[in-house]
């Protein structure tokens, strides 16, 4: 008979330990421990700050000591991380635990930062717990004899999945799981997780092949108080960005009460920003405020987030680079910054504040124009209802793949008939065909069957004994460099000319400027002084300057959120509402109804609007940015069918404006007809650009798959004649070698994450299920008009390049004007 | 393939700029061009990334429909028509000189260009200059600032285009100063440079279907 856990040694001394630093187990994390002992995998749902790593750690510990015969020397349980700062916080937090405990483990991290002396004893004598990212993890898998790292390990722990899941990095982390799985039959896979919509996926996802698998979760709920921050009167025609200065007295105020606080701003140019006015509005923040993003060179960062920990400092402004991570103690308040655009992002920001666990987490929702109160409504319904946006997971992502199959080749090898079952185990690659997968075997091999007669292909080479290996150095260290699928804008290192690095910065932003140009980051502002290889050297300065503003700044907004919003728009149309942002907001509302309508749940608002520069077609489906792109396109395309007409476009998260200097002419009839949902995807495929996104999409694919070769800040430049743009090759690809199933991915992603062809599916379903209102008005109404100012502008012209040409020649030629 | 000319005075002669990437000067019966990079896509692939083999014929069959079409004495290659080393797709460019034996192919040496006389005339390529003077016109691969009329190559000049409704494209052109062209990069499998266009230079940007003139 079993014994019970609870009578056994190991739990037996980690309960003590626990009560004796004040403690007891949720009962969640006894389950965990439990199951971990009669052999399970599963994963462990909980919200943060109710002991997510030690439900996995300690039950790993307990198993140990209940029959350390069982563990040999070497390591036993591997710790996934997507974020390294979280790493060494964790790390320590282990050794602590195991010490006091009075075991002889050791926990030791291994990642970018980790110093080589180290890696080097690491790959001599492993540790017994190592924390690793998922990019390490496979440069593991990389190395010669990796089978002494992996052959003692029990367990595999992926801690915060729900942000890995996906993303490529979560496939990459599928693709090693599979991998070590075939290897050691007995390992166990344990996922820590957020709540979020598709929990049942998220296990399906991660854990394939192990036999006994449990969901854990948690009956703990975090509880969160949001707070909205009312500007002192309405606008009646709100601003996008504008309202931000109004608000910055009431914000250091909120700081000023709270004993540290994380401001979160949704992108590097508002925190930047943010941090001006905060500094401006209360001068004495001087000395306890310091700014947080992805830009800011790490010792810098890292010392934010030393300073944060022991409570040094009074405000963080951050962007989503402290979305994650350690516990910051003292942090009792968060503020956002204009709408997080998404319910899981909300509560994520809103945990980092009151982190312990049943203390309530304050956040305070500050809108960048009066219309995103309507946001903040919608954030606390759904927060209320816990309805959380889903991970969906990558599937087919073929330059993940051919990375990892060179991964394994230079690791010692593989045999592909006995690796193709093992890749088709996961999730991302269950629907592979037997074609697809010789592709990516003669595409690291030959180089791709277009090839055969053409110069010799050196990757990767089938050695005498059928094994697939890497021999040459150089593609070895090539590709050594490559691993992991994160690509970023060439980046160049900003430093002091009398030393000291800043940060980061985009290549293409400095190369707009010129010597003695000024522009900010990390809150200062800098004179360029000039550009050497891959660094621009800066002397301190003052004055005026350019605030850079950073590519894919823009958040889309999640389905979830947009189904809340119109749901609290509809409420708006009760004189009487008890909700503090939709009572603040009546003025509006009342404005919108007397000059147009407000839509209720059913219905589906149309505004036509002329005024002295033309006609304005504005549509509402509130289904964020992204997906209004794809519509303007669409209903622009449509109207143009009908009769001879250009349009420009812009939209924003609410809806969309088609822009025509001749009137477009509308009723009823038409209107059904251009908003029909038959022939919609193929009406799509004609009226977008699918080759220009394609190709915008494969600047990642290139990079993963190693057919651009990245140049990373501070490397040395000899691999020079191998560097070419994504571009050119995706214009090579497209006319030679169309079959090229890294271009066909291309096409794929921008189909599945660009155009969402199901929410764009389910999007003119309800539409078409809605009572189409038109209204015509002679000024702009309040929903239209944050539309109408956004600078953001695209064009939908049938006519061809050479007829574009001979007109613009005819307005006199200019090239553009290089802005900043 | 379609060629359209655009005619221009530089140094008191008369010049055919192409919109496939080469002018063609009558008085001398040359054909000029640069940075055809031969063996790009072979490079590549011989250090495992798989590109189509085909990309770097294309180029070939341009240069042979130009040849065909302007009778030239002379092509003057101003710079890198080698783009790393001597491979396959190298060696096969002396079946390409071969099928010209009426024609001289002179090669201005470029950076990328770091091979032997012997090498370079293997492959057909029969004068070979660090810089070299036809009066009025002095070829260089890089501009040296000299006072001479120049033609130079080696930074394929592009130029960036505001469309309306804030649209851009860019194109690769030749940049033309008073005493100084920058031709564009003959090869189709290479990058543009927006920004080292001198100021002063007019563009004349190009595309499959013509050539315009854009006012920097």
């Amino acid at each position: 008979m079993r014994q019970k856990l609870e009578d056994t040694t190991g739990y037996q001394i980690i309960a003590a330990w626990m009560r004796s630093r004040g403690n007891t187990a949720f009962s969640f994390q006894q389950k965990a421990w439990r199951y971990y002992a009669r052999g399970y995998s599963g994963m462990i749902v909980a919200p943060t700050g109710f002991g997510k790593t030690f439900s996995v750690f300690l039950g790993v510990l307990t198993d140990f000591m209940n029959r350390p015969e069982a563990y040999k020397d070497g390591l036993k349980l591997l710790w996934i991380t997507p974020l390294r700062s979280l790493a060494k916080d964790l790390a320590n937090a282990m050794q602590q635990a195991i010490d006091e405990i009075g075991l002889d483990w050791t926990v030791e991290v291994r990642n970018g930062d980790t110093d080589v002396k180290i890696k080097q004893r690491q790959t001599r004598q492993m540790p017994d717990v190592l924390l690793v990212t998922p990019e390490t993890l496979h440069l593991l898998i990389a190395q010669k004899g990796r089978d002494r790292f992996f052959r003692n390990l029990h367990c595999v722990a992926v801690d915060e999945w729900h942000e890995l899941l996906g993303t490529k990095r979560g496939v990459m982390v599928e693709l090693a799981l599979a991998f070590l799985q075939s290897q050691y039959p007995g390992l166990r896979v344990w996922g820590i997780t957020a709540t979020i919509g598709n929990l049942d996926e998220a296990m399906d996802v991660l854990i394939r092949t192990s036999e006994k698998k449990i969901s854990i979760v948690a009956r703990e709920k975090k509880k969160i108080d949001i707070i909205s921050v009312f500007p002192d009167e309405v606008e009646v025609l709100p601003w996008a960005g504008h309202l931000g200065r109004k608000l910055a007295d009431k914000v250091v105020s909120v700081i000023r009460n709270s004993r540290s606080t994380i401001v979160f701003t949704n992108t590097r140019n508002q925190s930047e920003t943010w941090y001006q006015l905060l500094l401006e509005a209360y001068p004495d923040f001087a000395g306890q405020i310091a700014l947080h993003h992805s830009s800011i060179d790490a010792p810098i960062r890292q010392w934010i987030e030393e300073s944060l920990s022991a409570g040094k400092l009074k405000v963080v402004v951050s962007t989503s680079s402290l979305d994650l991570g350690v516990d910051f103690k003292p942090v009792d308040t968060v503020i956002q910054i204009g709408s997080s655009k998404g319910v899981a992002r909300f509560m994520q920001r809103a945990g980092r504040s009151g982190h312990s666990p049943f203390e309530v987490s304050k956040i305070y929702f500050v809108p960048t124009h009066s219309l995103e109160l309507i946001e903040a409504a919608a954030l606390k319904e759904a927060v209320k209802t816990q309805t959380i946006e889903n991970r969906d997971p990558m599937v087919l992502s073929y330059d993940v793949l051919v990375q990892f199959l060179v991964t394994l080749a230079l690791g010692g090898g593989f045999r592909p008939e006995t690796m193709m079952p093992v890749i088709r185990s996961t999730h991302a690659f269950s629907f592979m065909t037997d074609e697809e997968w010789k592709w990516c075997i003669s595409f690291i091999s030959t180089g791709g069957a277009t090839g055969e007669n053409y110069e010799e292909f050196h990757k990767v080479v089938q050695r005498g004994d059928g094994l697939l290996v890497v021999e040459k150095r150089k593609i070895a260290m090539l590709h050594r460099m490559n691993i992991g699928v994160i690509v970023s804008d060439a980046m160049i290192r900003v430093k002091f000319v009398s030393g000291g690095y800043i940060g980061m910065i985009e290549e293409y932003f400095i190369s707009r400027l010129k010597p003695g140009d000024k522009f900010i980051l990390a809150g200062r502002v800098l004179e360029l002084f000039r550009v050497r290889e891959m660094t621009a050297l800066v002397r301190s300065s003052s004055g005026k300057a350019f605030i850079p503003s950073w590519l894919g700044g823009r958040l889309p907004l999640s389905s979830n959120l947009s189904q809340f919003l119109r749901q609290k728009l509809a409420l708006a149309r009760n004189a009487v509402s008890r909700e503090p942002e939709l009572m603040f907001l009546h003025p509006l509302f009342a404005r919108q109804s007397e000059h147009s309508h407000i839509p209720a749940e059913d219905e589906f608002l149309t505004e036509l609007i002329k005024t002295r520069e033309g006609y304005h077609l504005f549509m509402y489906p509130f289904e964020g940015r992204q997906m209004h792109e794809v519509m303007a396109t669409l209903i622009a395309y449509r109207i143009s069918r009908l009769y001879p007409i250009s349009f420009s476009m812009a939209m924003n998260d609410y809806g969309f404006e088609l822009f025509s200097d001749a009137e477009i002419k509308l009723d009823k009839g038409i209107l059904q007809q251009i908003l029909s949902r038959e022939n919609l995807m193929q009406d799509v495929l004609i009226s977008i650009n699918a080759t220009e996104m394609a190709k915008r999409k494969f600047r990642d694919i290139a990079v993963i798959s190693g057919m651009v070769i990245q140049s990373l800040p501070g490397a040395q430049k000899n691999n020079k004649s191998l560097q070419s743009s994504s571009g050119i090759i995706f214009k090579v690809l497209e006319e030679y070698d169309p079959g090229n199933l890294l271009l066909r991915q291309a096409y794929t992603e921008v189909f599945n994450h660009q155009l969402e062809e199901h929410r764009l599916v389910a999007a003119f379903n309800r539409i078409s299920n809605s009572k189409i209102i038109l209204k015509f008005a002679t000024g702009f109404t309040p929903l239209s008009f944050p539309i109408k100012v956004d600078s953001l502008r695209q064009s939908l012209s049938s006519e061809d390049l050479a007829s574009r040409i001979r007109k613009l020649q005819e307005n006199s030629l200019k090239t553009a004007r290089k802005k900043r | 393939m379609n060629i359209t000319e655009q005619a221009i005075d530089f140094a008191g002669e008369h010049l055919l700029l192409t919109n496939q990437r080469a002018v063609y000067w009558q008085r001398k019966m040359a054909l000029i061009l640069s940075d055809l990079h031969l063996g790009k896509a072979a490079h590549f692939r011989k250090n495992g990334i798989a590109l189509p083999g085909a990309a770097g014929i294309q180029d070939l069959n341009r240069l042979e429909f130009l040849i065909n079409h302007y009778q030239p004495e002379q092509v003057i290659i101003v710079g890198d028509l080698i783009h790393a080393d001597i491979n396959k797709e190298v060696t096969s460019f002396v079946v390409f000189t071969q099928k010209f034996p009426g024609v001289r192919f002179t090669l201005i040496k470029g950076n990328h260009d770091r091979f032997s006389a012997a090498a370079l005339k293997n492959i057909g390529i029969s004068f070979i200059h660090q810089e070299l003077f036809l009066d009025p016109i002095l070829f260089s691969h890089q501009n040296t600032g000299a006072a001479s009329f120049t033609i130079s190559g080696h930074i394929h000049p592009g130029v960036s285009i505001q469309f309306p409704a804030k649209q851009q494209m860019r194109f690769p052109c030749y940049a033309v100063s008073s005493r100084h062209i920058i031709l564009p990069a003959f090869s189709q499998f290479t990058g543009l440079d927006t920004a080292s266009v001198p100021e002063d230079a007019v563009c004349y940007a190009l595309y499959e279907g013509g050539i315009f003139k854009v006012k920097n």
